[in-house]
């Protein structure tokens, strides 16, 4: 049994508080949904929350209660012999310290009513997790709560669990297998044995600290300086900027007295910039600047070797009714169409030699009067309306108008999409008359 | 005379190609023949009362036959080879007839599927190494009686083309191979005894056993690739130039399955979002597979529905995908047969047309509800909606009430055990992958382009 625990009990009637009495008084209480692993981990925390579970399933009135207490005293009198008194002051500092409970009468109930809040009895992690949160967040009192049972009548005084709440023991009071009262009973025993003889040693020490020997589950990580910020210098932009202001400000009074005194404030100050952390800053911010700089100057460049967006293709006898010319495709990517078979009107518009599905460059085929893609197989009319293969809009037209020259003049910057009824726009075409 | 002749079926080189592929084939055959003396046994054979009462022969006999014609085929090939035009071992024209008439991306798609469909039905028959040997056999004979095609070796013996070829037996080899270890599994299981996995659990030491097969494999593959370089060479072609597309211009072949699927869908619907459906989904796999049975071994009969469903995303929708597009497609993606010419000019009718050009026009004869010029998006929304309410409507039944149907019918097993989330991501992924095949139907039965076409909002589907 290598699970020892202690209660501190704050005894100022002198009564003897007998923790082994607790442990049967919480065996019999379990008596209806025996404890797993009884025995092997008789813990504060795991001990009310098995009280509580159990309490909860069977819901014990204040007189069940009070008769098992009276029970108990018969036993714990019994046993007081080769128990180890404890006896404690309250640590002063004890964040869990019980709430003060000033009678028996209350104190039972208290704990008959907790279960409320620890739910079920554990079967899954998940269970478990919650009943050590739940443990975790107010184990004082409830964990108090099987002690004041046995030194109700003569402990009004508060009474102290015995400290640190261990946790890992409820994994192992959950897992294990279930015990028949008789063999937790046994177990006790045994544990009674063991634990009694390792217990007084460790009792002496007033600053209690429950050993456990079993796998601890892991501890939440608490950070360690927690709320007290760290003390660094700060010296950033702020502290920059105010030297520079000072340097600055002394540099311009010396320029304007033609003080020599105040020239070298100014230049001391610029000095005190030359701190390693001014220095960086100062290093960041000018090869930021440089690059900002850069990258807005690599948007203007020197030469753009596209073509223009505005050319001339030729007067209009160049391009004879119902003909495609290629003659501008690989230059400037556009056909330049003349055709009667767009709403009956007889006229020329430049088509975009892109493909409206996937932006490969179609061919326009003689033979079949068509624009045909070699990607995915879309096909075009002469007018550009797209009629076969999966391109799902006519080819693109743009701009065209006749030059003052009386030339065509093919506008790239700007394109007209027929879905959006944009083809009626006069600048997209040149009516032939 | 050779040079006169305008796409010389044979060649030279060919015919003496061709007469050590024969000569390897002899030699497999012969190694199967005592492979087969010794396991297959003896049949009874009559030859209709020649025999009389019938005499045991043992399978061998036929395994000896036909290796026998083979080392023939193969003298014969590398003896005559000098003389092309004389040469009559040719694809049969009555075989090629047949085949390129079938040969549509309709007849395709359904083979292809229908050959899936088989493969599942009767996978305890083809999955026996002697079933298995007879298709090898047939594929080679098929290969290499069509390599004497002109055409066929134009596109087949591409260098790029020629790893796609060896892709294909890989994955053949590797479907027969599931398949077969998960049949004897099954076998297993229905008899009561252990799985094959855990009667030969015999484990191995990484050194030396593992890391001597891995440095056997590295040099083996090693020398592949170094043949492989120099035999084959790197198809360059012309500098590319913006405003000249090649025709056909094809993806990698591992993407070609994408670029077919491109010429269902709108560019955003196959490019971006099928795409990412299916890396997504292949994703999910682990998180919407319950099934707990096949960890760590073969089977077929306990995850039918994940190994089907698998597979058939990969055989037929992309691997045959792959072979459509790598073998099938020519000039201007159009479909050509494996023994026909690739004409640039081919002219086929794909005159394709939306739904809603369906519903209006030809259903209801009247125009379609027109945009009028200039107007507001306020203006157009109502319109637009009205015109392609049908697929609209018809998309949200497949992906939202489609779903919650089938939970309700064939799928409720699957609803009940996964719950609702998983169900729905399990449900979509699937209506996700046959979106491909049912769009591809669609268009080949009434050349339907898009079921939902706004190209005012560059929304098609």
């Amino acid at each position: 049994m290598n699970h020892k625990c202690f209660l501190l009990l704050g005894n100022s009637g002198g009564a003897v508080n007998n923790w082994l009495s607790a442990r049967e008084y919480v065996a019999r209480i379990n008596q209806d949904a025996p404890l797993q692993q009884a025995g092997s981990s008789f813990l504060h925390t795991n001990h009310s929350f098995r009280v509580k579970s159990n309490m909860e399933e069977k819901k014990p009135s204040t007189a069940d209660i009070l008769a098992k207490i009276r029970a108990q005293k018969a036993a714990a009198a019994a046993a007081q012999a080769e128990t180890p008194a404890i006896t404690a002051e309250i640590p002063p500092a004890e964040p869990v310290a019980a709430p003060a409970v000033t009678s028996p009468t209350v104190t039972a109930p208290v704990a008959a009513t907790k279960p409320v809040d620890a739910g079920p009895k554990p079967s899954s992690t998940k269970d478990i997790m919650a009943a050590i949160r739940a443990g975790g967040v107010k184990p004082a009192g409830v964990a108090a709560s099987a002690p004041v049972a046995t030194s109700a009548p003569v402990a009004p005084a508060p009474i102290v669990p015995a400290a640190a709440v261990p946790k890992a023991p409820v994994a192992a009071v959950a897992t294990g297998p279930k015990l028949s009262p008789q063999e937790m009973l046994q177990k006790m025993r045994e544990a009674k044995v063991a634990a009694g003889s390792a217990a007084p040693p460790v009792a002496a020490v007033a600053k209690v600290v429950v050993p456990v020997a079993a796998p601890p589950m892991p501890a939440k990580p608490v950070a360690a300086g927690k709320g007290a910020k760290p003390t660094t210098t700060q010296r950033g932009l702020a502290g920059l900027t105010t030297v520079a202001t000072l340097s600055g400000l002394f540099l311009l009074l010396g320029y304007l007295t033609d003080s020599s005194l105040l020239y070298g404030l100014g230049l001391l100050a610029w000095a005190a910039l030359l701190t390693p952390f001014a220095a960086a800053w100062t290093a960041i911010a000018g090869i930021g600047g440089i690059w900002t700089l850069g990258t807005a100057r690599f948007m203007f460049p020197n030469v753009l070797v596209e073509p223009p967006s505005k050319f001339k293709v030729g007067p209009l006898s160049d391009y004879p009714l119902n003909t495609v010319s290629n003659k501008w495709k690989d230059q400037f990517g556009i056909w330049i169409v003349h055709t009667d078979q767009y709403e009956g009107r007889n006229m020329i518009f430049a088509l975009a030699s892109v493909c409206t599905h996937l932006g490969c460059t179609p061919n326009w085929l003689d033979g079949e009067q068509k624009f045909k893609c070699p990607c995915h197989g879309s096909g075009f009319y002469m007018t550009g309306i797209n009629f076969e293969g999966p391109a799902p809009r006519p080819l693109e037209r743009m701009g065209l108008r006749i030059a003052g020259d009386g030339m065509l003049e093919v506008n790239k910057s700007v394109k007209y999409q027929e879905e959006m009824g944009q083809w009626a726009d006069a600048t997209s075409y040149v009516e032939v008359v | 005379m050779i040079h006169l002749t305008h796409n010389p079926d044979l060649t030279s080189s060919v015919i003496y190609g061709l007469g050590w592929v024969y000569l390897l084939m002899f030699l497999m055959n012969a190694v199967w023949v005592k492979r087969s003396y010794a396991i297959d046994g003896n049949c009874q054979l009559s030859l209709g009362g020649i025999l009389g009462k019938g005499q045991q022969i043992p399978y061998a006999t036929f395994w000896a036959v036909y290796a026998g014609i083979l080392l023939m085929v193969a003298i014969t090939h590398l003896t005559g080879w000098k003389n092309p035009q004389q040469f009559s071992l040719l694809m049969p024209e009555i075989l090629k007839e047949p085949i390129n008439r079938a040969s549509n991306p309709v007849a395709f798609f359904v083979g292809s599927t229908v050959i899936y469909v088989l493969m599942i039905v009767l996978r305890r028959w083809w999955t026996t190494p002697t079933a298995g040997w007879i298709l090898l056999n047939l594929s080679l004979l098929f290969l290499a009686l069509s390599v004497t095609d002109y055409d066929f070796r134009q596109i087949v013996g591409k260098p790029d083309n020629v790893p796609i070829v060896a892709m294909l037996y890989i994955v053949g080899f590797f479907t027969w191979l599931y398949f077969k270890k998960s049949v004897d599994n099954d076998d297993r299981r229905a008899a009561g005894r252990p799985l094959f996995e855990q009667e030969n659990s015999e484990k191995v030491l990484t050194w030396p056993d593992l890391v001597y097969t891995e440095l056997v494999c590295m040099v083996l593959v090693t020398a592949v690739l170094i043949a492989w370089g120099i035999v084959l060479q790197a198809p360059l072609e012309e500098p590319a130039s913006a405003a000249k597309t090649p025709n056909p211009s094809k993806a990698p072949w591992y993407f070609l399955g994408l670029q077919e699927m491109l010429v269902y869908f709108d560019p955003w619907m196959a490019g971006v979002v099928l795409p990412s459906v299916i890396l997504v989904g292949l994703m999910a796999v682990p998180y919407i597979d319950f099934n707990k049975m096949g960890n760590g071994y073969y089977t077929f009969n306990e995850r039918k529905f994940a190994v089907s469903t698998f597979l058939f995303g990969f055989l037929p929708l992309w691997v045959a995908m792959i072979v459509l597009g790598t073998f099938l497609r020519g000039p201007n993606w159009n479909f050509f047969s494996p023994y026909e010419f690739w004409d640039v000019h081919k002219l086929e009718l794909l005159n394709n047309i939306n739904l809603s050009e369906l519903f209006w026009i030809k259903g209801l004869g009247q125009p379609l509800p027109a945009v009028p010029a200039g107007a507001s998006f306020a203006q157009q929304a109502p319109i637009i909606l009205m015109r392609e309410w049908l697929g609209l409507a018809a998309v949200v039944f497949y992906l939202v009430a489609l779903p919650n149907i089938m939970a309700a019918t064939v799928f409720k097993p699957y609803f009940v055990r996964m719950g609702f989330l998983r169900y729905m991501v399990l449900a979509n992924l699937m209506l996700m992958m046959m979106s491909l095949p049912i769009k591809m139907v669609l268009r080949w039965a009434v050349n339907l382009k898009y079921i939902v076409a706004i190209p005012e909002w560059f929304f098609n589907i």
